[in-house]
């Protein structure tokens, strides 16, 4: 390597030789610029949901009848004084957009997280121990999948005050049963795999194969879809806000600023959209993220780095 | 342009050339990386010729045995020369043309018959579909039966009804013979084989090797044979070409080649291919330790396992598979005892059972006098530490996702070694069955398989055992690998006192390093008596059989058209009633088809055979 060409050219596995695999895949996901555009749009995001509310004193609750409706500053007639624009009762939406964004993204993580970490054990352990205990852990999620979300979150946020930990609760519920089936499938057929039978022979317990041996196989490709959910998620939140079964005002949420936004659709568009325009961004910062560690991870799983 | 390869007979440089291959260079080109596969080869085989094609794996014959379909996937590339069949050069073709060439020009055969043919389609329909799409205008009854022509040419019984079978109900020899089929069904000019008898039983392998031979004289088909067996493309071929590294080192009849080679590497190549009969043939030294005193190992003592499977064809009931039918075997400590059998006879049920990850359903084994049924929690888990098995496959039988050193580490991990001392320790392990520093951080993906072994080796040595199970753990490396480990293996046992139990259907390897061979037949041993015994006086026919199929280089002392078998086990469900055997004994009698041989000890389960006229 006697210049930046030849440096240049020398196969990638040759100047990564030596670090770990966690190295190497962090290395190759970093080097991407999408990930690092996420991740960068992302830590904007969370660092502004928290931050804006806290610096400006804006109470994002505040009535001010005199400047309702007033459209965001890009917009003829918008101030800096309300960069989003304000609502049909003079609330600043910049501030009540990144509140809701603060629910949404609290929410949706707490919820898939919990979802995805029941149900695949859920599914590891009925997948790999089988018989019995296959059967009765997966008739429990088939009664599971035949309860709709929305009537059980009718019921239970009906009953008792919705609160933040009851909400992710009802969502995280009617989402594991996915997950236990996905990672019951996919331990069958790894379980039956020479390296499984290997870890027997050295005589690894039951729970070391699952948890080292297994789970870290077929977990990555599933948490990937996992990042989806999350979408999905914030969604759902919406939608229980919109029902107002959602965090219940005065606390802004994306479902209920839409909710609030929905009957001036015609002359005060922005107040329903601004939401959505949070939704996209952090989506997008997420699966931007999401897209370039599962192909880092797909180029080290295929021996290119 | 005759190649000297082809030039050896003077009859056959009159035939037309059907396959010419010039200057052919293939590169891999992965982002910056070019490496050099296939490096200026050049052949030419004539109609109706025979080709052999020798080399190590990683020499480049599946990549030369795919160019010359015209199949050079990304991230290969060709960079030079020309493979032209029949005249027309393949790199000039038009991707439709390609498809209408392959299936009718040129035949090609994997090494793998597994995965060549649609799970979901019944045999005989897809390839009779694959005949209609490159041959238009062929009516379902003429494909149909040309087909079925060509399953009985293959000699797959009853043909007619494994036409509508699907592969699962195909065992690897019938597929493998179905995958000829397949390949011949359009009557092509260029038969490729690449590799085919690999992953077959030495019986099965011998069947597929004179089938091939008798198909080479009644179809007009050129044949291009990929192998990295010296003798199986002896039995089989008259010009040899050895490939290493993508180049052709040298080429010639294969006489002159076999017992004059000019090349170092072709000469590697013939010694290392196994040998086990005549002057230089290296066997144990302690083929006599029968009579040496030692302390008992293992014990097996009448072990049977029986497994049961819902019986498909009713709406109810189980079948049960008798995998395992009452096997006694004593191992003592520092010999190397050999178990071998065709698949399917139980072998790996048995090998399961020896390293205690599945129970016998009756019948003891101990190890060190310890009966293993007793054992449980901590006290098993330190005996499991003494025995240890190495798995066959070594593609599959190590986590995907860890390194190697983590690998090596999860073993010391599980029997609750720190962590300073494991990294110390693994260290140590990796050096010494050859693995460098380097390897340390690598995942398994990028790794060949003799370096994969050796990683199964040292996750296995790493514990310090005294008891290895080799189950067909080198079956699936060429022979010069394979050499290379048995050295290991040997260097292993005089450092570390080792015992090895060698589970394989090579009996070559058996009879290089095993000092007491057992012979398994469906789920009972047939017979069980010293190297020396078993390779030149066997008992029992079953074991004649086995022997008169191995390819070697020399005359084996049985004749194969005397004692070769025809046909495949019968299955552990039906077992045929008297002596299991007698279905495909050539010696069989009334008594054999009535009453099952006892097995005749002459020593307590150690020296014996069953079988009513032994040494028949």
């Amino acid at each position: 390597m006697t210049d930046m060409t030849a440096s240049a050219l020398t196969p990638p596995r040759a100047s990564t030789r030596g670090l770990s695999p966690a190295a190497r895949l962090w290395r190759e996901t970093w080097g991407q610029r999408e990930f690092r555009f996420g991740l960068i749009l992302i830590l904007t995001l969370i660092a502004a949901s928290i931050l804006v509310p806290l610096v400006t004193g804006i109470d994002p609750a505040k009535m001010q009848i005199k400047d309702k409706y007033l459209p965001p500053v890009f917009l003829p007639g918008g101030t800096w004084a309300h960069i989003l624009g304000t609502d049909h009762l003079g609330r600043d939406l910049f501030v009540r957009s990144l509140i809701g964004l603060q629910y949404a993204l609290g929410i949706s993580f707490t919820t898939v997280i919990l979802m995805f970490l029941f149900g695949s054990m859920v599914g590891l352990v009925s997948g790999y121990f089988g018989k019995v205990v296959d059967a009765l852990l997966m008739r429990l999620t088939d009664a599971q999948l035949s309860i709709p979300l929305i009537i059980l979150a009718i019921t239970l946020l009906t009953v008792s005050r919705p609160t933040v930990p009851l909400i992710i609760f009802v969502l995280a519920v009617s989402g594991w049963p996915v997950y236990a089936r996905v990672a019951r499938g996919v331990t069958l057929s790894e379980r039956n795999k020479e390296y499984v039978r290997a870890a027997q022979i050295l005589g690894a317990s039951h729970w070391r194969i699952i948890l080292t041996m297994i789970a870290p196989n077929i977990l990555p490709p599933i948490a990937f879809v996992a990042v989806l959910d999350l979408a999905r998620m914030m969604i759902f939140e919406a939608i229980l806000g919109f029902m107002s079964i959602g965090v219940q005002p005065p606390t802004p949420t994306f479902g209920n600023i839409i909710a609030d936004g929905r009957k001036y659709l015609i002359n005060a568009w922005w107040i329903a959209t601004m939401p959505g325009g949070f939704l996209l961004l952090a989506l997008l910062s997420i699966n931007l993220m999401g897209a370039s560690l599962e192909r880092a991870r797909n180029k080290l799983f295929s021996g290119q780095i | 342009m005759n190649a000297p390869a082809t030039s050896s007979s003077p009859a056959r440089s009159e035939r037309e050339t059907i396959l010419a291959v010039e200057d052919l260079g293939i590169e891999l080109v992965r982002g910056a990386e070019r490496r050099a596969i296939l490096d200026g080869v050049s052949f030419a085989v004539p109609e109706r010729g025979l080709i052999g094609i020798i080399g190590e794996s990683g020499s480049g014959k599946t990549v030369l045995g795919r160019a010359l379909t015209g199949w050079v996937p990304e991230p290969l590339r060709q960079t030079r020369g020309s493979v032209a069949v029949a005249g027309r050069k393949l790199s000039q073709l038009t991707n439709e043309e390609l498809r209408q060439l392959r299936g009718r020009t040129v035949g090609y055969i994997g090494s793998d018959p597994g995965t060549s043919f649609d799970p979901t389609l019944p045999i005989g329909v897809q390839i009779a579909q694959k005949l209609r799409a490159v041959v238009p205008h062929t009516g379902w009854a003429a494909a149909k039966k040309r087909v079925l022509d060509l399953l009985d040419q293959v000699r797959i019984p009853s043909a007619a009804r494994r036409f509508d079978e699907y592969p699962y109900q195909f065992s690897g020899g019938m597929l493998q013979r179905a995958a000829i089929v397949d390949a011949l069904v359009a009557q092509p000019k260029i038969l490729i084989c690449d590799n085919i008898t690999q992953p077959l039983d030495v019986t099965i392998a011998a069947q597929i090797v004179r089938l091939l031979r008798g198909l080479e004289r009644d179809l007009a088909t050129a044949i291009v044979f990929f192998t990295s067996s010296v003798p199986v493309a002896k039995e089989l071929i008259d010009d040899l070409i050895i490939l290493d590294k993508g180049r052709i080192i040298e080429r010639g009849p294969k006489d002159r080649v076999i017992a004059r080679p000019a090349e170092a590497h072709t000469r590697r190549l013939i010694d290392s291919s196994p040998r086990i009969w005549g002057k230089d043939v290296d066997v144990p030294r302690n083929t006599t330790a029968a009579a040496l005193p030692s302390d008992v190992l293992l014990s097996v003592e009448d072990v049977v396992k029986t497994y049961r499977v819902p019986d498909r064809t009713r709406f109810s009931g189980t079948l049960e598979v008798k995998a395992v039918r009452g096997v006694t075997l004593d191992i003592r400590a520092g010999e190397n005892v050999g178990l071998v059998g065709e698949s399917g006879c139980g072998k790996s049920t048995l090998s399961r059972l020896l390293s205690w990850i599945e129970t016998p359903d009756r019948g003891h084994i101990r190890f060190q006098g310890k009966d293993m049924a007793g054992l449980r929690g901590k006290e098993l888990l330190a005996m499991r530490r003494k025995f240890q098995l190495l798995l066959q496959d070594p593609y599959n039988c190590l986590p995907p996702h860890l390194s190697v050193a983590k690998t090596i580490r999860t073993s010391l991990d599980i029997h609750g070694v720190k962590r300073a001392e494991a990294r110390e320790r693994a260290r140590a392990v990796m050096h010494e069955v050859g693995l460098k520093d380097d390897d340390a951080e690598r995942l398994p993906i990028g790794m060949s398989a003799g370096q994969r072994q050796r990683v199964n080796i040292a996750r296995a040595l790493v514990l310090e055992p005294t008891l290895l199970i080799l189950d067909e753990t080198l079956s699936s490396l060429d022979p010069a690998e394979q050499s290379r480990l048995i050295d290991l293996f040997e260097r292993l046992q005089a450092k570390h006192g080792l015992t090895y139990l060698v589970i394989s259907h090579d009996l070559a390897l058996v009879r290089k390093v095993c000092s007491r061979v057992a012979v398994m037949y469906l789920g009972k041993i047939v017979e069980n008596a010293g190297n020396a015994r078993i390779f030149d006086n066997p008992g029992n026919p079953y074991t004649r059989a086995l022997l008169s199929a191995v390819p070697v280089l020399d005359k084996g002392p049985f004749n194969p058209a005397e004692c070769l078998v025809d046909g495949e086990p019968p299955s552990p469900i039906n077992v045929p009633k008297g002596c299991s055997f007698a279905t495909r004994c050539p010696k069989a009698a009334d008594l054999c088809r009535s009453s099952e041989p006892l097995f005749s000890t002459s020593e307590q389960n150690r020296n014996g055979v069953a079988c009513h006229f032994p040494y028949h």
